[in-house]
Parts: structure tokens; sequence; C-alpha cells
């Protein structure tokens, strides 16, 4: 009895003081614990640069910094053609009765993450500020999601400027084969009316939005 | 049993003298004509001095134990301690860990008696036997003019018999019960001074009547029983950086990086975003704030693990790195085979560190949205 209460002094004289994690007495060593949490979200971005179509010019893509978040701007214009623009232009194909197109190709960059699903995905646009006046108008390739030059002015059709029914410049399949980070070519310009008289615009902007939907 | 004989004895006046068997009385003559008679009251052997009966110590409420040894002698201990003051100390004895050491200190009671009316005394105290390892253990004092109770009233006590440390000031006090407070500083102490295991001192206190400037009592304490140990110790603690994500106090800590998404959109204060392959890491900078004393070497390492791991490792991993910009890598998961983030740790010299949360940008049937939990386990070691 008396030697295991010897021992059992001596094993508490040496043996380690340990308080927490994170502090001890007569030992080398300590090993305190960081609990890392964190809440990942699904995300979703969008942007606009420049087109790369070999052949054509490209009108800039200013990043604005938004409102508004890009800014394009097609130079001087009319409705026979005349202008050269910043750009690319299609003189009128009947002067006086059909419009006159100027356009660029842009690049669209759908990045996603995290998201489950991804085979419905779109991209939509219009034009949810027009201009001022009756003839001018934003316009797209006729087929909404044509990546491919346009060949002519009859190529182009007016953006919708409707919210509720805007145009699929992606639809679900261009959105599989560009995936998160590709790019998408497409084709935006104005087309400007031989109209005269009252309320002809000789001047103005307005704003085209992009609508993502990774779904 | 003691009886006065004579009527010229008109007082038997007790003091507060001890001999090596137990009080005795000390009889003052009032008559001139007749010499000074001792009166022994028990088994007395030997007489100590007068001056020694005045001065005597013991326990203050919520101090620790004093023990009275033969003589004036006293014995007390403040038990095992360390320099970063971890720990309960010795019941009694209370501890400031301080930004150099450690001081562990008590209060206790003196009570001067046997002064002439009108006359009073001072106390002072010196190291009479220092430790052995006076670079490892520093007696301090603690004068009756403060409350004894925080560190800053404490300072080194003189090792000096010729110039001691105050206790009682001039002008002094009457007979009376004072309180003063004993410390021993543990400071930092690591490389070739230091050291661990028992040592011992001993503090004489010396009480003077200021009116006759004679010594009426001296006092020594042991500081022995038990012999004060000196332990080596460890700490490790996390802490916020400058612009970091908040570190929280939990078991042991931790650290939420908020909403996280795979392009690093919208980051939560203190988090800056890097880009990486297949994903984008989050990065905070953190603090290691090491401590140790009393080891040989003057240096220690750092390592970390992921001893817990997301529940979706694929979409989420810890990183580590050196600054914020990286590079980053990734964090070991086997706790054999540690990250290391230093080798050469210094007491009490932060480590500036980033921690990255990598998050994959993947879609698909892997991909996760919710919140998810890991846990990193860090090691200091000191040779």
């Amino acid at each position: 009895m008396r030697r295991s209460l010897i021992f059992f002094a001596g094993f508490l004289a040496l043996s380690t003081g340990a308080f927490a994690a994170t502090q001890g007495t007569n030992t080398n060593t300590v090993s305190p614990t960081l609990a890392i949490s964190a809440t990942i979200q699904k995300a979703v971005q969008l942007t606009l640069s420049a087109g790369t179509t070999a052949g054509i010019s490209h009108c800039a893509v200013v990043a604005g910094g938004g409102p508004p978040d890009y800014t394009m701007n097609f130079g001087t214009v009319d409705a026979l053609g005349i202008n050269n623009g910043n750009c690319n232009k299609f003189a009128p194909t009947t002067p006086g009765t059909t419009n006159a197109i100027y356009w660029s190709d842009y690049t669209l960059n759908p990045v996603y993450t995290s998201q489950a699903t991804t085979s419905a995905s779109t991209i939509t646009a219009y034009v949810s500020a027009n201009f001022a006046g009756p003839n001018i108008n934003i316009v797209r390739t006729t087929v909404a999601d044509q990546s491919t030059v346009p060949a002519n002015a009859a190529a182009f059709s007016n953006m919708s400027t409707s919210a509720a029914s805007p145009d699929t410049i992606a639809n679900a399949a261009d959105m599989t084969a560009a995936g998160s980070g590709g790019t998408l070519n497409r084709f935006i310009g104005v087309g400007i009316a031989p109209t005269n008289g009252a309320g002809t615009l000789t001047g103005g902007t307005a704003t085209v939005t992009f609508t993502m939907t990774i779904q | 049993m003691v009886r006065a004989r004579h009527h010229e004895w008109t007082q038997l006046q007790p003091c507060s003298l001890r001999t090596k068997h137990g009080p005795a009385l000390v009889a003052w003559r009032v008559d001139s004509r007749i010499a000074l008679i001792v009166l022994i009251l028990t088994g007395l052997l030997a007489a100590q001095p007068a001056a020694a009966q005045r001065l005597r110590l013991r326990q203050a409420p919520g101090g620790p134990t004093v023990a009275q040894a033969p003589a004036n002698d006293y014995s007390m201990s403040f038990g095992t301690m360390n320099a970063l003051g971890l720990g309960t100390p010795l019941a009694g004895v209370s501890v400031a860990a301080l930004s150099n050491g450690a001081l562990y200190f008590f209060t206790y009671q003196l009570t001067i008696s046997g002064l002439a009316a009108g006359h009073k005394a001072g106390v002072t105290i010196y190291v009479s036997t220092n430790f052995s390892h006076p670079a490892a253990l520093v007696m301090e004092n603690c004068p009756d003019t403060t409350a004894c109770t925080a560190a800053s009233e404490y300072s080194v006590m003189s090792t000096s018999a010729g110039a001691p440390s105050v206790i009682v000031a001039p002008p002094g006090v009457g007979n009376s019960t004072v309180t003063a407070g004993i410390g021993v500083f543990l400071p930092d102490n690591d490389g070739a001074s230091a050291y661990t295991g028992t040592d011992t001192s001993t503090v004489t206190l010396t009480a003077t009547d200021l009116n006759t400037n004679t010594v009426i009592g001296t006092a020594v304490i042991f500081f022995n029983s038990p012999a004060e140990t000196v332990q080596d110790a460890v700490q490790l603690t996390l802490s916020t950086a400058t612009g970091g994500v908040t570190v929280s106090p939990a078991a042991d800590f931790a650290m939420n990086f908020g909403n996280v998404n795979g392009l690093g959109i919208g980051p939560a204060a203190g988090l800056t975003t890097v880009a990486s392959a297949g994903g984008v890491i989050y990065g905070t900078p953190y603090l290691l704030n090491p401590a140790f004393t009393d080891f040989t070497s003057t240096t220690g390492s750092l390592s970390v693990y992921a001893s817990k791991v997301f529940a979706h490792p694929a979409v989420l991993h810890l990183d580590d790195s050196a600054s914020s910009a990286g590079p980053y890598a990734t964090i070991s998961i086997t706790a054999g085979a540690p990250t290391q983030i230093t080798t050469v740790a210094h007491d009490r010299t932060s480590v500036t560190r980033y921690l990255g949360l990598f998050v994959s940008n993947v879609n698909g049937a892997t991909a996760f949205t919710g919140t998810d939990n890991a846990t990193l386990t860090f090691t200091m070691t000191v040779p």
C-alpha cells in the first residue's frame, strides 16, 4: 500500500499539466484547433466584350461600371449608308425605302458555378430603353443566336423591346456548347429608317438588357 | 505555573517571544533598585532576544498557509509555477500572467507588538538566501501601503541586508497588524538560462523601533515547504489579424468565411480573392501567437493539418500561404505529415499567416451549395 502511494505521488509529480488544447505545462507541445465554416452559394456572371470575328471591324465594348454596365458606340450613321460609322455597315438595299444597318460583333462571356443543372440555360436580350425617335432601332441577327457573320442588311431584324418576351440569343444548346467560362459570338447593330418629318431622331442612346438564366 | 513573588512587580507583560520550546513571558522591573528578572513559564531552555518577540507573521484572509517553525521562523510556498502563468496556482496564491513572465504572489499579515506608548516601528525585508537559479525565480515584495493584489504593486526584493526593501516605511506604525505581499516573478526564460525543477529561498524581515532605532523583532521565511517548482510551459493561441476575418474563441477557435462562391463575387469583410485553377481562393490573414518558456531552445516549430475535412472536399478545401497574394498550398490532411508553417517561431512573437479557402466552380452533379465545416489542428513543438 505504501509503495503504491509513493508511486502515485511520483506519477503526479511527473505528469503533464494540461489545461486546454491551447496550453500546457511540463510538456513541449500544444495543439489548438480552428473550426472553419463557410456557406457556399451559387454564382452567375455574364460579361460582354468586343468581338473577335475575323474579317470585320469590332466596335469597342467599354465597361462602364454600371449603370450602364457596358457601352458600344456606332458613331455617326445615316439612313442611306453614306457615313461609315465606327464599325461595319450594310447600305440599304433600296435607298430611301429600306434601312441602313450599322453593326458589330460582340462576345458574351457566361460563367456560373455550383449549379446543379445547366442543360436548360439561356441568354436573352431585349431593348429595355429604346431610342427616342422612330427612325432608329436596335437590331440583331434575324436568327437571334447566329454566330456567323451576317451577309447583308436583310440578315438583321429589330430586337425585342419586351421584357416579357425577349430574344433568345443563346439557347440551351448554345450554352451547353459554350459551357461556363466559354464565349459566345453574336451581332448587334442599329437600323436607320429613311423617314423624314417631325420626330426624326438625329442622335440618342438605347439600352439593351441581357439576361442569363442557368437551369 | 508562574507567580509574582515580590510586591515590586506590578506587572507581568506578555510578549511575543518564542523559544525553541514554546512561549515565554518577560517581566520588566519597575523598582530601579532591583535587577530585571526573567520568569520562565514553560520548559524554557534558552531565551531569545527580546527583539524577536515583537514581530509575528500569520496567514492573511485568503492567503496560503503560514507555518511557523521553532524560533521566529516560518515556512511558505508558492508551489508549482510556470512563466506563462498557466494553470491553477497553489491555494491562496494568485498568479498574474505578464508580457514578459508571470508573477505568483500572496498577502500575509505582520503583527507588531511590545512597542512603548507613542513609539512606531518600520519593517524591512531582504532575500537572505536567494534561489539557486536567480535568472528563473526572482523574489518580489509589496509594501503595506497597497492592497498587494495586483502585479503592478510588487517590485524586486533586495538581496542586500544593508539595503533591504521596505514593507512598513517611516513614520511606521504602532502596535498593530498590517498586510503586505510577497511574490515570485518567473521571467520568460528560454535558452541557456532556462530552468525547470525545484529551488528554495529564504527572506528575512526586520522590525525596528523608529523612535529608538533599535531592532525589536526579526522573522525568517523559508520558501521550501514544499520547494518551489518551476515547470516549462507552452501556449499557442490564434487571433484576428488587422484586416482579416475575425478569429473568435470557441473550442478552441473559430473562423467563419461567410457566404462564398466559385467566382469570388462579393467576398465578405476581411477576405480577398485569388484566382485558382478550377475555382477561387478566399484568403484572410490571421495571427499565430506562440509562447513558451524554460526551454533550452529559443525557437519552436508550427505546423497545421486539417483534422476534419469539409464534407464536400471536391468543392472546398483549405490552403496556407505566407502572403495574401499567394501562392497558396493545400493544407495537409495527414496528422503524420502536417503542413509546416515555420521552424523558427519565437516566444511571444506573433506569426502572420494567410488561410485560404478554395471554392470550386464546378457545376452539375458534384456541385454543392450550403454550409460546410472543417477543422484545422495547429501544433507547436519546442524541441
